[in-house]
């Protein structure tokens, strides 16, 4: 396959002499990529380290005795890195497992960078978005542009369902018409899909490119590019602006390597925009330090305030689940909701009780079905919820963000389990209500007793009800 | 720093077993949940009375495999080290691994068959040598059956009177093991069978 694609390569190209390959100039500009996996042949590649415009270097470097750097993931956690007898160098070799699944790093294969000169940038970028901002949304874009034109970075911190993404899209077209490189990146798969086809129909003559661990690669340069953090392990001082959306999401936050790659994939003086409902205490105080722009949202775009939890106790269910029952609670909840044609989803702790629990649920209705990470349906199966084809779902916290289904009911089974953090719970209640027809619904949290966790969510949602209207 | 799962990444927690204590088991480098996706083959579902396989090729075993073979993540030798030890520890036979074209040795930069012996403590003996480079997987099942030589005998060998165990991963149509069992047979192997880690 990679025989055949370089081939194609050599013969649509013809090669002038000293310049560069603008096929090639356009693939690695910015990326650092493993040498054996380019769609380019050796010879070439060769050829343009010779001229001086790509540069190449080893994917594993030593640090100390034991001690080594991954150059594509940074990665330096010494468990991380497997020594062995390499075959084809006869000799001893490290390769990287922390990111591994991009192809192995190790340190006799080499990657490489672009170091020649840049591609040309358009800077015709139509924008077709036609909808209107309400005045909190319309004070948020203008912060942001601002930020962008300052170069500092900017924390936009809006409750779940007061329409984030369009908020970016007067700051990304700002930054293309600058003629800047953009990435627009989210610790998951889910929301990068739900983004990218939103953004490619407002900037519908932008080369865009969408990644995420699956997708197809394509050769071209894109100034706009969407992609899950993880895929920015593969760019290298690339981007003029990285927004990071959902910046307190699972794994973003608990993987350092994530944040380095954010930091190593944007040039050095670029700022970095953080958007989330949710912002922890340390970003907060990260943004005060750097002196960050700040853009707070208190309110929906519907201006109704945001589902109040409220708590009701589900005694030993755990226990009950187990012995194939589902609490009475629960049933008559599920059946309220079954009657009143109301979706509905309830979150549960681990996966393993919630494949106890579908059975039972079945019982109710044989269509109610389960999602969780690995399940490689989940779209789908959101899809058939939305088009009310499965009358509920039951989910793990893989739903808690980026889905926006009409008139959807709530329920947190476990809500004092150690995973139901507050920003969870927040990010879980921000399902309820999102649209403008049906702008509440019921949310519930059910416990085997109260957890700090809970009352902070609750508490914040309060006070971000109670805001002012009147601070713009 | 604890261990942590070769396959999830969660943290291992290890338990000293009698077992483990006095037979001197190795530790698992996987976690219980990651073990128990894989699948046993059992005594009456094995396909051929001369192939011994020992797991089946289910979805956690294909990622299992691709991260193996074609992500080259070495480590994964360990995951079925026990396994491969017990059902070969007591057996009176000389270990043959299938061996791989240098060649392919080169890009994959191990051989994966004896690294997978070599986790298990198991000794083997190489006797056979690959003279094509083309791969089995990439070739449909009729191609495979009636595909040209695929090894010979090593110039050194020394094919002995005692039984001969052939070591390959993954069984699918047998062909490649049917080839090795014919030029060890045909230079005098009184018995030849086969243990395998996957039946396709």
């Amino acid at each position: 396959m990679r025989k055949k694609l370089s081939k194609l390569q050599s013969n649509k190209c013809c090669y002038l002499g000293t310049l560069e390959n603008p096929s090639i100039r356009d693939f690695l500009t910015g990326r650092i990529w493993l040498r054996d996996h380019s769609p380019y042949s050796e010879e070439q590649i060769n050829q343009h380290i010779q001229l001086g415009f790509i540069s190449n270097l080893p994917g594993v470097q030593k640090l100390s005795h034991t001690n080594y750097i991954c150059n594509r993931c940074a990665n330096k956690n010494p468990t991380l890195f497997i020594k062995y007898h390499c075959a084809a160098c006869e000799n001893y070799c490290v390769y990287c497992r922390h990111c591994i699944s991009m192809g192995r790093v190790s340190s006799c294969s080499d990657l490489i960078k672009w170091i020649g000169p840049a591609p040309k940038k358009s800077s015709n970028h139509p924008f077709t978005w036609t909808g209107t901002f309400t005045p909190y949304q319309q004070k948020a874009a203008n912060e942001l542009i601002e930020s962008i034109k300052e170069n500092r970075t900017h924390l936009l911190h809006a409750v779940c369902g007061s329409g984030k993404t369009e908020i970016l899209f007067p700051a990304i077209h700002e930054c293309l018409k600058q003629g800047k490189r953009i990435a627009v990146a989210t610790p998951r798969t889910d929301v990068v899909l739900e983004l990218a086809p939103r953004l490619k129909q407002v900037f519908p003559n932008t080369n865009t490119q969408v990644l995420y661990g699956g997708a197809e690669i394509d050769n071209s340069y894109a100034p706009l590019v969407i992609a899950t953090t993880h895929q920015l392990y593969r760019f290298e001082n690339a981007f003029d602006i990285i927004i990071v959306d959902e910046a307190d999401a699972f794994p973003y936050t608990h993987d350092e390597t994530l944040q380095q790659a954010v930091i190593k994939a944007k040039k050095s003086s670029s700022p970095i925009m953080y958007v989330t409902a949710t912002p922890s205490d340390k970003l907060l105080s990260q943004i005060k330090k750097q002196q960050g722009g700040y853009s707070f949202i208190p309110r929906r775009y519907h201006g109704k305030p945001l589902p109040v939890p409220r708590y009701d106790t589900l005694w030993r269910y755990t226990k009950r689940i187990e012995s194939g029952k589902l609490p009475r609670k629960l049933i008559n909840w599920t059946h309220a909701q079954i009657q009143g044609n109301r979706p509905f989803l309830i979150f549960f702790p681990t996966i393993a009780l919630m494949e106890m629990a579908i059975p039972l649920f079945q019982q109710l209705d044989f269509n109610i079905q389960a999602v969780h990470a690995e399940d490689p349906d989940r779209k789908e199966k959101v899809l058939k919820l939305r088009a009310k084809n499965v009358p509920g779902l039951l989910t793990t916290t893989i739903l808690e963000r980026g889905i926006t289904i009409p008139n959807v009911q709530v329920a947190v089974v476990g809500a004092e389990s150690g995973i139901f953090t507050s920003s969870a719970l927040i990010q879980i209640g921000g399902r309820v209500g999102r649209s403008f027809d049906c702008p509440t619904g019921d949310l519930v949290f059910f416990h085997h007793g109260i957890s700090v966790e809970m009352d902070v969510a609750r508490k914040e949602i309060r006070r971000l009800n109670q805001t002012e209207l009147s601070t713009i | 720093m604890s261990a942590i799962c070769l396959l999830c990444s969660k943290p291992l927690k290890h338990q000293l077993t009698w077992n483990r204590f006095i037979f001197n088991e190795q530790q698992p480098v996987i976690c219980p949940t990651c073990h128990s996706k894989f699948e046993c083959v059992k005594p009456e579902q094995q396909k051929s009375p001369h192939v011994h396989a020992l797991f089946h090729y289910n979805e956690a075993m294909k990622d299992f495999l691709h991260q193996y073979k074609f992500l080259k993540d070495i480590v994964l030798k360990d995951v079925f080290r026990q396994e491969i030890a017990n059902a070969l520890k007591n057996v009176d036979a000389i270990i043959v691994p299938i061996p791989m074209h240098p060649d392919k040795m080169k890009t994959r930069t191990f051989a994966h068959i004896d690294e997978l012996l070599k986790a298990a403590g198991i000794p083997y003996t190489h006797l056979l040598e690959k003279i094509s480079s083309e791969s089995q997987s990439s070739k449909s099942k009729s191609g495979r059956e009636q595909s040209a030589q695929l090894f010979r005998l090593k110039l050194d060998a020394n094919i002995e009177n005692r039984s001969y165990i052939l070591i390959d991963d993954i069984v699918t149509t047998g062909t490649t093991l049917e080839q090795a069992k014919a030029i060890l047979i045909e230079a005098g192997a009184p018995s030849v069978k086969a243990l395998t880690l996957i039946q396709g």
